[in-house]
C-alpha cells in the first residue's frame, strides 16, 4: 500500500473514517481527497502532502472500480487463488483429498478453474466491496499465487 | 568457462506437450533454449544474434541463450529434453540429471535441429 | 456431469468435472493445465490410431494383422529381450508385461529405476516412514520441499497440502510450515508467507547439510559459525528445530536431492537422518513422499512385488524369475539385449546418449499413441487407448494409495486398452 505510507498513521478519525489504512483505500478507489485529512495539511507534513498529491494527480476524487485481473499466459491452474479466497470456501464438499469447490458454482463463489486456467466469475462478493475494516484489505489471491498470474487494480 | 549445468522440468517448456500439439518449429523453439545470469550473459559476451554451445566429455550441442535473473551466476539452467540429455553423464550406473559439469562459450553456429540430433544418435554421418 | 480422477500427473485428484455426451468432452473444471492437456490428446492432431511398419527408411500405416504379425516375427527371432517403460498404463497391463517377459524370457523394468525407485531400494537397507497426502492436509504441520519444484512439476500439489481445509487444521496455511531447500529460487517459492524459511543451497552440496544436521542431533553445538554449504548458522539451528519438533512433518524428496553428489552414499545418509530424528522426537515424526511424474510409476513396484517379489530389475530365464544385479542400464551400456519392447515413454529422449545410441541399433517396438523421439526410430508402432479416459484400469498415487480410473468416451478408431494388446500379444505367441 504505497499511499498508507505517507499518512499520518494516528488513526484520529477526524477525516470520518475509523482507520488510516481505512482512509487509504477511499483515496485509492477515488472516494475521498487528499485534502479532508486535516492533519496532513499542517506544516510539518508538507512533503508528504506534496507526494501524496503527485502521486494521485489527476486521478484524485475520480471514483474507480476494482479490477482482478489474471493473465491467462502465466495461470498455470494451481487453484491456489481459489481454494485461499475466504468467500471461495463457504460451501466445499469433502473428497478424496481435501475439500473442493462444487459445481455447477455456489452464487458467491469468485474463482473457478476452468480448461487448465483460473477464471473470475464475479466480482460482486469480493471482500474488498462487501465489507469496511480489516476485511476490506484482503490480497490473499494476490499474494498467494506462485506465479504473479493474479493483479487486484483500481481503474 | 567452466559452468555447472542443470537440467529442470517446466510447465511452459514441456516435450511432450510440443510433441502432441506441436510440430519440429515449435520443439525447437520452446526446448532449444538456455537460461543465465545477466553478468554472465555479458562475461561470455553474448549478443541477440549469437548462439551458446555448450559441451562436455558426452557431446556438444547450440542452443538460445536467455536471461533469468533468478539462475546464480555459474549456473545454467535448461529445460528437460532431448537436447539437454546429450550432455547427462552416467556415474556409477546411474544417470545424472543435475549438477553436471559443461564449457560454455559463444557461437555463431545455428542452433541444432531435432532431425539432426536423432541422424547423430542412429549413428549416421 | 461427473467427478472423475485425472490421469495427468501422479496426484491422480479426483474432484475433477468433466461434462461430456458420451463422444466428446465438452468441459473440464478443476484440473490444472496438466490435466487439461491430458484430456485434450484425445483429439491432438499428432495423435497416433493406426499401426505403422518401417519400409525403406519410412513408416507405413498397416493393418492390424500385418503389424501383429511383423511383431511376432521379431519376438521369435529374439533370445534375450528388453521391455522397459510401463509407468503410463494401467497396472492390469503392467501384470500383463510381465507376464510376456516371462514368456519370451526378458528383462523388464519400469522408469522407476531411474528416478524415484532409486530412494525406494535404499531404503531396504535403513527402513523408511511413508505418509498419505490426507494425512497432511488433517493433521500436518510442517512440509520441507528438498530439490522438489512443486509449482511446475504437480501444479496442484501446494493447493492441497498448504492451503486447503482440514478436519483438525482447519485454517489451512497459518498452521502449516513450509521450508524450501534449492540451488534455485523457483516459482514454488511464490507461496511463502512471514513463517516459512527459504534456504539457498549451494549447488551439489546437500551431502554436507544432511551431515551437519546428523552431527548436531548428536552433539549440540557442533555448527561452524560460518555456516554450511552456504545456509547460515541460524537458519541450521531453526531447520533442526522445526524437524525435531513437528507433530506430523513431510519431506518431498525430488530429482535434486536423488541427483545430488552422486558417487557417494547421499541416499542412505538422508534415511539414516530421518530415522536419527524419529528416534529422538517424543511424539511426533517425518515422513517421506517421493515426487513421481507419470500417473502409474509407484504402481509397477507394487505389481512387480505382488508377482515374483521384487520391485525392479526382473529377468526370467526358462520361464523362471532369477535373481540377478544387472539392471537396465548396464543391461544397455554392455548390450546385453538383441531387440526391445518400450511401452508408454520415450527412451531415445530420456536416457544419456551412449545408452540411447546402443538401443537404436536393435529392433524396437514401440506401444504407444502420441509422437515421440521413440517412434522416429522404432520399427513397429502399435497405438493403444489413453487410460483414465478411453479405458479404466488402476493407478496407484504418488503415497501409494490406490485409484480406480473410469472410461468417459469410446476410443478413437476402435484401438484396444494397452492390456488387451498385450493379451493378445500371448496369445498369439502360445499358438
Amino acid at each position: 500500500m504505497e499511499l498508507y505510507k505517507y499518512l499520518p498513521k494516528t488513526n484520529c478519525k477526524l477525516c470520518g473514517k475509523p482507520t488510516c489504512m481505512a482512509f487509504a483505500l477511499d483515496l485509492l478507489q477515488g472516494k475521498a481527497k487528499v485534502d479532508e485529512c486535516t492533519p496532513l495539511l499542517e506544516p510539518k507534513f508538507n512533503t508528504q502532502y506534496n507526494t501524496l498529491k503527485e502521486l494521485l494527480g489527476a486521478e484524485e476524487g475520480q471514483q474507480k472500480e476494482l479490477k482482478i485481473n489474471v493473465d491467462t499466459d502465466l495461470c498455470d491452474g494451481c487453484g491456489i487463488c481459489v481454494t485461499v479466497c475466504p468467500v471461495n470456501a463457504r460451501y466445499c464438499p469433502p473428497t478424496l483429498s481435501g475439500k473442493a469447490p462444487d459445481y455447477p458454482p455456489e452464487k458467491h463463489q469468485l474463482f473457478q478453474v476452468k480448461e487448465g486456467k483460473c477464471e473470475l466469475l464475479e466480482i460482486k462478493h469480493c471482500r474488498r466491496l462487501d465489507f469496511e475494516g480489516r476485511e476490506r484489505e484482503c490480497r490473499v489471491c494476490e499474494t498467494y499465487c506462485p506465479r504473479d498470474a493474479v493483479k487486484i487494480e483500481y481503474v | 568457462m567452466e559452468f555447472i549445468l542443470n537440467t529442470a522440468r517446466m510447465v511452459d517448456n514441456d516435450q511432450a506437450k510440443e510433441f502432441i500439439f506441436g510440430n519440429e518449429i515449435t520443439l525447437e523453439q520452446k526446448l532449444a533454449i538456455a537460461f543465465l545470469n545477466a553478468k554472465d550473459f555479458e562475461k561470455l559476451k553474448l549478443k541477440p544474434n549469437l548462439n551458446l554451445k555448450i559441451s562436455n566429455q558426452n557431446g556438444e550441442i547450440t542452443v538460445k541463450a536467455l536471461i533469468d535473473e533468478d539462475v546464480p551466476q555459474r549456473t545454467v539452467l535448461m529445460p528437460v529434453s532431448i537436447w539437454s540429455n546429450q550432455l547427462v553423464s552416467i556415474v556409477n550406473e546411474e544417470i545424472n540429471y543435475k549438477n553436471i559439469k559443461v564449457n560454455l562459450e559463444s557461437t555463431s553456429n545455428s542452433i541444432i535441429k531435432f532431425k539432426e540430433l536423432l541422424n547423430r544418435i542412429k549413428g549416421n554421418k | 456431469m461427473k467427478r472423475i480422477p485425472c490421469s495427468g500427473c501422479s496426484l491422480l485428484c479426483d474432484d475433477v468435472i468433466i461434462r461430456s455426451d458420451g463422444i466428446y468432452i465438452d468441459e473440464v473444471i478443476g484440473a490444472c493445465i496438466k490435466g487439461k492437456e491430458r484430456f485434450d490428446q484425445t483429439t491432438a492432431k499428432n495423435r497416433i490410431i493406426n499401426p505403422m511398419i518401417r519400409k525403406n527408411g519410412e513408416l507405413q500405416k498397416v493393418s492390424w494383422d500385418e503389424a501383429l504379425d511383423k511383431t511376432l516375427k521379431i519376438i521369435k527371432n529374439t533370445s534375450n529381450p528388453l521391455l522397459y517403460g510401463f509407468s503410463t498404463v494401467s497396472c492390469e497391463a503392467q501384470l500383463k508385461g510381465i507376464e510376456l517377459a516371462r514368456m519370451i524370457n526378458g528383462f523388464i523394468d519400469s522408469n522407476s529405476t531411474i528416478c524415484q525407485g532409486r530412494l525406494l531400494n535404499k531404503a531396504k537397507e535403513t527402513g523408511i516412514t511413508l505418509t498419505t497426502i490426507t494425512e497432511i492436509i488433517n493433521k500436518g504441520d510442517l512440509i520441507i520441499l528438498w530439490g522438489a519444484n512443486a509449482a511446475e512439476s504437480i501444479p496442484r500439489l501446494l493447493n492441497k497440502i498448504l492451503f486447503s481445509r482440514g478436519k483438525f487444521r482447519m485454517t489451512g496455511r497459518e498452521i502449516k510450515t513450509l521450508i524450501i531447500i534449492d540451488p534455485v529460487k523457483t516459482a514454488s517459492f511464490g507461496v511463502m508467507g512471514v513463517r516459512d524459511i527459504a534456504l539457498i543451497i549451494e549447488p551439489n552440496k546437500d551431502l554436507d547439510l544432511i551431515r551437519i544436521l546428523k552431527e548436531e542431533c548428536c552433539k549440540a553445538d557442533s555448527i561452524p559459525s560460518e555456516g554450511v554449504a552456504g545456509i547460515d548458522k541460524d537458519d541450521l539451528k531453526r531447520l533442526l528445530l522445526h524437524l525435531t519438533g513437528a507433530e506430523n512433518g513431510v519431506i518431498f524428496a525430488g530429482q535434486g536431492l536423488l541427483n545430488s553428489d552422486l558417487g557417494s552414499d547421499v541416499l542412505k545418509e538422508f534415511l539414516e537422518l530421518i530415522q536419527m530424528i524419529n528416534l529422538k522426537q517424543e511424539k511426533g515424526r517425518i515422513s517421506v513422499i517421493l515426487m513421481g511424474g507419470h500417473y502409474n510409476m509407484t504402481g509397477f513396484e507394487h505389481v512387480a512385488l505382488s508377482a515374483v517379489g521384487k520391485n525392479h530389475s526382473l529377468q526370467f530365464s526358462n520361464g523362471e524369475f532369477v535373481d540377478t544385479e544387472k539392471t537396465i542400464i548396464s543391461k544397455i551400456e554392455s548390450e546385453d539385449f538383441d531387440s526391445s519392447i518400450i511401452v508408454g515413454t520415450d527412451p531415445i529422449s530420456h536416457l544419456a546418449k551412449r545408452l540411447s545410441s546402443k538401443l537404436a541399433k536393435k529392433p524396437l517396438i514401440l506401444i504407444d499413441n502420441r509422437n515421440s523421439s521413440t517412434l522416429n526410430i522404432a520399427d513397429v508402432v502399435l497405438p493403444t487407448a489413453l487410460t483414465g479416459i478411453e479405458c479404466e484400469g488402476l493407478a496407484y498415487r504418488l503415497d501409494h494409495v490406490p485409484i480406480e480410473l473410469q472410461k468417459i468416451i469410446n476410443p478413437p478408431n476402435k484401438v484396444p486398452s494397452d492390456e488387451e494388446l498385450l493379451e493378445k500379444i500371448i496369445h498369439k505367441l502360445k499358438t
